[in-house]
């Protein structure tokens, strides 16, 4: 439900109580004033009767329908006068009972008491009651309609500017150059919104673009002193006489460096990726990367004694980038080698729909939707870097497939699913 | 040979002079572009190594002007990036190989080895060592003028020993040099032993002598001694 139809709604409810309450009010104040006119007349015909008695006009002609007087001599009473409801026969409608406002007293005319008394047919209280809640219902009804009406107009009018900004915001990418542009507009709190978002899109765009730059320049400048310091090593390592003790040390540095080497490097990638820096490309032949990477990797398996067992379905056609490509297949195949057992084997099937990975190895020790984080190691092995099955995921990302990942009785499970060809 | 190495980074430049130098080459360095273009029209080199990532212009141009003042000279592309456009582009403007930065200094000496034999013997050198004779062109190997059959990366591996005689060679270049970036170290080191035990296997069994020296704690050493 959006604002306006609940603003309406709100609103209407409000309404709802105010007419409730206005109905009561309504209907006490009329009810009060109607019995204060009654009363008054009544009064008043009374002391016109007074004085039409002083007048002599003899009680048969002044007793009229609703007037009753009794003569009740000269003896000393008091003199008073009292309001009250009372029932009595309705004038034209036969056996039904009806309220009337009743004022009986007793007065004091040229020396003799009279009780006099006077009944008004009164309005009924359901009558008001009745014209009450149709003034209030109809009053309500049309308020209602025009609340509607209103709220269609201000969505249509008022509100046009801040769809379009909704849009814009929806449609806004911080990894394009665009920066965000919005609509002018006359409604000031609009304007507000406008040069705030304008201005926090830009922020977030150059604090990105800075995030971006030095990520990749930090990962790349790191590899002009490691080349530098792994030259001197290598120089160092050519000194005659060196100690077997002086050699190993230079060893240990040398792999040391090559590691945060790889490391770097390893960054690199996923930061370019990140920043999309590989784009998606023509439709190539994933069976022929997929193919060409098993036979850089055959050589290895062999010498740690895998059996492979190999299913490539010819001309699998995929958009993606061939580098990725080739990098993600060879990090399946490199975790089916590292994480295999002596003596086994790796089983490959590549068609249309998947690109599947088995092996027996180990149980991980991490869990297993966590071990597509980055440095995660199943085993704690030196010689990995826990990037490799971060980088497959952030291809599989990147080129619209979908990795998972499952160990089950011995067996390693590595699934990358391909966006179907149709679709 | 003679070698001009183009390299902003001055360290990295001395580091390859002070390697290369060490073996039979004569190495000059040239720190950006200008000095570079000044030496390739005053000399001529062998071989020119080349870092197309200069800070004072792009380091294709100067491979495009080298290849009109010296279309003879070999080029070896060395860059920081791992940019496939890179490699394309220079590739089609005549580079002869490509290494990206970081690089082993053997790697770099055995790259070089090979582009200076495909340019001045045409393929056709015969590499000696000791009993050993290997025809780079055909891929024959001879221990005592019988043949040797090897698998493909044995005789990698043996012309890079040859290549870098005399020189410690870590299992982690050797590795690196067999199968690029496709290894990761531990495993490899096995797979590097395994190779070597082969190789060695191989060549006595031949009736050579057993050249590939190992240098305990670090790796190994071809050499006749």
């Amino acid at each position: 439900m959006n604002l306006i139809a609940k603003t309406t709604l709100l609103y209407l409810f409000v309404a709802s109580l105010v007419f409730g309450a206005g109905g009561v009010v309504a209907y006490v104040l009329v009810q009060q004033e109607v019995q204060k006119e009654t009363d008054f007349a009544l009064y008043d015909n009374m002391l016109q009767l007074t004085e039409e008695l002083a007048d002599s006009i003899p009680l048969y002609i002044l007793k009229r329908g609703k007037v009753d007087i009794y003569d009740l001599g000269s003896e000393v009473r008091d003199t008073f006068y009292q309001f009250s409801d009372t029932l009595a026969p309705h004038p034209y409608r036969e056996g039904q009972m009806e309220p009337f406002r009743k004022i009986s007293a007793v007065q004091l005319v040229n020396g003799r008491y009279y009780k006099i008394s006077i009944t008004d047919v009164i309005i009924e209280t359901d009558d008001i009651y009745d014209v009450v809640v149709k003034i209030m219902l109809r009053l309500f009804i049309i308020l209602g309609l025009a609340m509607i009406v209103f709220s269609f107009i201000i969505t249509r009018l008022l509100f046009r500017p801040f769809q379009k900004t909704l849009s814009q915001i929806r449609a806004f990418r911080l990894k394009e150059s665009d920066p965000l542009r919005l609509p002018n507009t006359s409604t000031k709190e609009f304007r507000q919104l406008h040069v705030f978002l304008e201005e926090m899109t830009a922020k977030a765009k150059r604090d990105y673009l800075a995030m971006k730059e030095f990520s990749e320049n930090a990962s790349h400048e790191i590899q002009t002193p490691l080349a530098i310091a792994q030259g001197k090593l290598e120089l160092l390592m050519e000194t005659p006489n060196l100690s077997d003790e002086q050699l190993q040390l230079t060893e240990a540095i040398q792999q040391s460096i090559a590691r945060l080497s790889k490391l770097g490097k390893a960054l690199l990638l996923l930061t370019k990726i990140d920043n999309q820096e590989f784009s998606p490309q023509k439709p190539i032949d994933f069976s022929q990367i997929g193919q060409s990477c098993l036979d850089n990797f055959s050589e290895l398996a062999d010498l740690k004694g895998l059996r492979m067992h190999v299913q490539i379905e010819p001309n699998v056609l995929l958009a993606v980038n061939p580098v990725l490509a080739d990098v993600l297949v060879s990090n399946l195949l490199k975790n089916a080698i590292r994480y295999n057992e002596p003596n086994g084997w790796i089983e490959l099937e590549l068609n249309q729909y998947h690109l599947l990975v088995r092996n027996p190895g180990k149980e991980p020790s991490v869990p297993t939707e966590r071990l597509f984080d980055r440095f995660q190691k199943s085993q704690p092995t030196y010689g990995s870097l826990g990037l490799g099955l971060a980088i497959v995921k952030k291809i599989a990302e990147a080129s619209g497939m979908k990795v998972n990942y499952i160990f089950n009785s011995g067996i390693h499970q590595l699934q990358v699913v391909f966006p179907s060809a149709k679709a | 040979m003679k070698i001009l190495v183009v390299e902003d980074e001055k360290e990295l430049a001395e580091n390859i002079r002070a390697y290369l130098s060490r073996s039979d080459m004569i190495c000059e360095a040239a720190f950006d572009f200008a000095e570079a273009q000044d030496k390739l029209l005053s000399f001529e080199y062998d071989i020119v190594l080349l870092d197309i990532m200069l800070p004072d212009g792009n380091g294709l141009h100067l491979l495009r002007l080298l290849k009109q003042l010296q279309p003879e000279t070999g080029v070896l592309i060395v860059s920081a990036k791992n940019a496939l456009d890179d490699k394309v582009k220079g590739l089609e403007l005549g580079a002869d190989d490509y290494l990206t930065k970081p690089f082993h200094l053997p790697e770099l000496n055995a790259r070089l080895n090979a582009i200076f034999r495909r340019r001045k013997f045409q393929g056709h050198k015969m590499l000696e060592f000791g009993d050993l004779h290997v025809n780079t062109d055909t891929h024959d190997v001879l221990v005592k003028g019988q043949p040797l059959v090897l698998t493909v990366k044995e005789y990698e591996l043996l012309l890079f020993f040859i290549s870098n005689k005399n020189r410690p060679l870590t299992k982690q270049i050797i590795a690196e040099h067999l199968w690029g970036d496709h290894v990761d170290f531990l495993d490899s080191f096995d797979f590097v032993y395994q190779h070597i035990k082969n190789l060695r296997k191989k060549i006595t069994a031949a009736g050579g002598a057993d050249y590939i020296k190992t240098i305990y704690g670090l790796g190994y050493k071809f050499s006749e001694d």
